[in-house]
């Protein structure tokens, strides 16, 4: 039961990086591949103002929000000058230069990181998994929220325009590099946000696992569940995030199990399972037409 | 102190423009930029050491590395690169990055996780003038290096498959409108990225004693900050841009001490040249026509 | 007063004049053209006004305001409004939504009104109901803009460009790739679009389609501008005529290369 829970926060973790990394990557349509860097900030800061600044759990999920908020900003200003091969690149370095700044400033503990990071409570009721998981699901639902609104909403288009073409978008009055720079920090932020709750659940934080891997991995989550949709960074992170622990074999070569996959994804069905132009949406789509088309007649 | 850092640099500068050069030409020809090439390095290291160590000939050895990553090479070309070109130069650069994390894992599984040490005895000696220190293996960089360079800036400069090269990287329809044979010169260069890419990987095996299944994640990083500042797909710039990163790595580590990990700097180098001239360091400002 | 005056506007691209020291002014409602061979400079004419590229030297007043320079969401927000030359649609958005969110218009600014539901927005709606219809659109509505023909795809854009209302439109060569048969309704399409009262620049390679609909016109070579005046003053100008044939002579017929009509 135990183990379940963990399993149920780790895939719950992945399914909000997944989902946040949809707004830069599906919604905009920009590279970005240092997800992790942003988890990594959020996880380091909400363990070193808890372990030396003992400021309370609670206190630091709007901190850990904030500082990647203002990291992605930053990257989302970065951006702007340059494309999309450059930025892909430049998105990869900053996993070094991150991992570098956790290993070198001595803020963040140095090579071996931040131990026994205080386990949260509520009054006098400490954090067990279950309570991790709560508060995951409530962090995805929050993100998951978010992301629905946006796609719903003026900015929302506005994102998707400039996906499609950032000139027409330009010409239609759409203010491409600000809009592209609240979705780098839109995304930046929840990554932050559930940096949160991953240092406290895993008690410790190091440089290395904020790495450049741990954000290919999220990509691919993403990748494999299809760009652009919700449904589909969820569906990513839960398949993938389940897979090493549904069979154990697997989690012995997960990496290598990734990697297959996402090549056979990207080969063979690059809109994901179930992205917007994917196989599934389609079929989802086939089966839903005739009942709008009925609905639509219906009272005339 | 100064003179051995500066032939430490350029030791380390030549190492890193026999890296980055192999994937440099294929970013010219297919906009690709082949973070795989790095696994071909592990690849050539392995092969290399493991024959090298079943024969007795490192000249074996290094034969059967640069066939083994060249095959692999020629492959990735075939059978993922070809099919996903056109989808933009994000899905290749993903797939590339997959492909050498699954590598990666998959050296692991075969040759297990632990290090291999790679005593191979080059026959140079370490050269001493004064306080100047050249040990042999950084001369074999140094010779092997400069040897490969050249050829190279011979070949596309003055060979039919340089011509070749450079007319493809122009303009792939037009080159084979003119009767260029495109998918052979597609082939040819990647069989040399990825020959380089293992005689790297055996001269890194050396130079360190040691070839482990992580050994190409420093150089796939490194080599993707180079051929940026080299100005993606300008071979030359390549080398300029390797060097570079190479002294100041060097001298930074010298006169300032660890303030960064030695793999941080040139990525730091990147962003900030990156973000005053966005077109990197030799490219040229693409115009609106 | 004019709604838009260019003076001594020049772009140059390194040492390549494009555009070398245009003067022109629109008044409100009328219809100019810009006519001119391959490489006249007319669609960098039309960059630089809609801010797609920043002039070299000169002055751009729209309104009565200096705008040379200004990105192109700033001239779309104060009242111009273009269409490209190689349809740009959003592919993935249904055509619908295509022309939605250009509408939102200066609500785009607004980090409040940013954040609103589509869907609210009922004076919206109703404007984008209305251009689907006007651009026999509405049978489209919820198709995927990727997925249109040329034809559907042009009328798109133009409906795109007029749903926040401009004082201003730039039509970029909207016949381009419309089979002959397409290129009467669309005439008929543009001139209802200046009837109501809209002025319009229109940037023209088929010559007999921009003068079937101008006022006046304006022609273009090699980044100068050699004539301008009403429709059949240019048709008559010898230096028109001269340009015309020594570029693409040998492909005109008639000893009139301007004859053809629409």
């Amino acid at each position: 039961m135990s183990y379940l829970l963990v399993v149920g926060v780790t895939i719950a973790i992945y399914a909000v990086l997944t989902v946040a990394l949809n707004m830069v990557v599906g919604y905009v349509g920009q590279p970005n591949l240092a997800q992790s860097a942003f988890l990594g900030l959020g996880a380091y800061f909400a363990a070193v103002l808890s372990t030396r600044y003992h400021l309370g759990f609670w206190w630091t999920i709007p901190v850990a929000f904030g500082v990647a908020g203002i990291a992605g900003f930053a990257l989302g200003a970065i951006s702007l000058r340059l494309r999309e091969d450059f930025l892909a690149i430049t998105t990869i370095g900053l996993n070094f230069v991150m991992v570098a700044v956790f290993q070198y400033l001595p803020f963040f503990g140095g090579a071996v990181g931040i131990y026994s990071i205080p386990v949260p409570s509520i009054g006098e009721h400490h954090f067990g998994n279950l309570d991790y998981l709560i508060l995951a699901a409530a962090m995805l639902a929050l993100v998951v929220g978010v992301s629905k609104y946006l796609e719903r909403s003026w900015l929302g288009a506005s994102l998707f325009a400039i996906r499609d073409d950032e000139s027409a978008a330009a010409s239609v009055g759409i203010p491409v590099a600000s809009y592209k720079v609240v979705a780098f920090t839109l995304s930046a932020a929840f990554a932050g946000m559930v940096g949160s709750l991953y240092a406290p659940f895993l008690s410790a934080v190091t440089p290395t696992s904020f790495g450049f891997t741990e954000s290919v991995v999220i990509l691919s989550m993403l990748i494999f569940g299809g760009l652009g949709t919700v449904r589909g960074a969820l569906l990513g992170a839960l398949v993938l995030g389940a897979l090493p622990e549904a069979f154990r074999f697997i989690s012995n070569f997960r990496l290598l199990t990734y990697g297959v996959i996402l090549l056979l994804m990207l080969r063979f069905q690059p809109q994901g399972l179930a992205g917007e132009a994917s196989a599934v949406s389609r079929l989802v789509g086939r089966l839903a037409s005739p009942l709008r088309k009925s609905r639509d007649h219906g009272p005339a | 102190m100064f003179l051995s850092s500066l032939i430490d640099g350029i030791a380390t500068g030549s190492l890193y423009a026999l890296i980055a050069l192999g994937p440099s030409l294929i970013y010219g020809l297919l906009r690709v930029l082949d973070i795989a090439n790095a696994a071909g390095l592990t690849l050539g290291a392995y092969v290399g050491l493991k024959v090298w160590r079943a024969t007795g000939s490192l000249a074996l050895g290094i034969v059967a590395g640069i066939a083994a990553s060249a095959v692999f090479g020629l492959g990735l070309q075939r059978l993922l690169y070809r099919p996903i070109l056109n989808r933009g130069p994000l899905i290749p650069l993903i797939a590339s990055i997959g492909t050498f994390i699954a590598m990666e894992e998959a050296f692991r599984l075969v040759f297990g996780p632990y290090p291999f040490a790679f005593p191979a005895k080059l026959g140079l000696p370490t050269l001493r003038f004064g306080h100047t220190v050249i040990t042999g293996v950084h001369l074999v960089i140094l010779i092997v290096g400069l040897l490969v360079l050249g050829l190279t800036w011979f070949a596309l400069r003055r060979t039919r498959l340089g011509l070749y090269w450079r007319a493809t990287s122009q303009d792939m329809a037009t080159a084979e409108a003119m009767g260029i044979n495109t998918r052979g010169v597609v082939a040819a260069i990647f069989v040399i990225g990825y020959a380089l890419a293992a005689v790297s990987g055996i001269l890194l095996g050396i130079n360190y004693n040691t070839v482990y299944p992580t050994m190409g994640d420093i150089p796939a990083y490194k080599m993707l900050a180079i051929i940026v500042l080299g100005g993606l797909g300008n071979p030359l710039g390549t080398i300029a841009a390797a060097m570079l990163i190479g002294l100041v790595e060097t001298f930074v580590v010298m006169y300032a001490g660890y303030v960064l990990p030695r793999d941080a700097i040139a990525f730091i180098v990147l962003i900030v040249i990156l973000l005053a001239r966005p077109q990197g360091l030799l490219g040229r400002s693409r115009k609106a026509a | 007063m004019a709604l838009l005056e260019v003076e001594r506007l020049t772009v140059r691209f390194g040492g390549l004049v494009a555009l070398d020291a245009i003067d022109l002014a629109v008044e409100k409602g009328q219809f100019v053209s810009v006519i001119g061979p391959n490489g006249a400079g007319k669609t960098t004419l039309f960059n630089a006004i809609a801010g797609a590229i920043r002039p070299s030297e000169g002055l751009v007043r729209f309104d009565g305001r200096e705008v040379q320079g200004s990105p192109s969401a700033r001239m779309s927000h104060l009242g111009v409004r273009r269409s490209f030359q190689v349809a740009r649609p959003f592919a993935s958005m249904t055509v619908r939504e295509n022309i939605r969110v250009a509408a939102a218009g200066k609500a785009l600014l607004q980090s409040l009104r940013c954040l609103g539901l589509r869907s609210r927005d009922r004076g919206i709606a109703e404007r984008v109901d209305e251009l689907l219809e006007t651009f026999g659109l509405a049978r489209l509505a919820e198709r995927k803009a990727g997925e249109l023909n040329m034809g559907e795809l042009r009328r798109l854009e133009i409906a795109r460009a007029l749903s926040s209302r401009p004082s201003l439109l730039l039509l970029d060569e909207p016949a381009a790739g419309i089979g002959a048969d397409g290129i009467g309704p669309l005439a008929q399409l543009i001139r209802g679009v200046h009837r109501s009262g809209l002025t319009v620049m229109l940037v023209e390679h088929y010559v007999g389609f921009a003068l079937s609909l101008s006022d006046r016109v304006v022609v273009l070579d090699e980044g100068r501008k050699i004539a301008e005046g009403g429709p059949e003053e240019v048709r008559r100008d010898e230096r028109v005529i001269a340009a015309y044939l020594g570029k693409e002579g040998s492909r005109s017929t008639g000893t009139n290369p301007l004859g053809g009509g629409a």
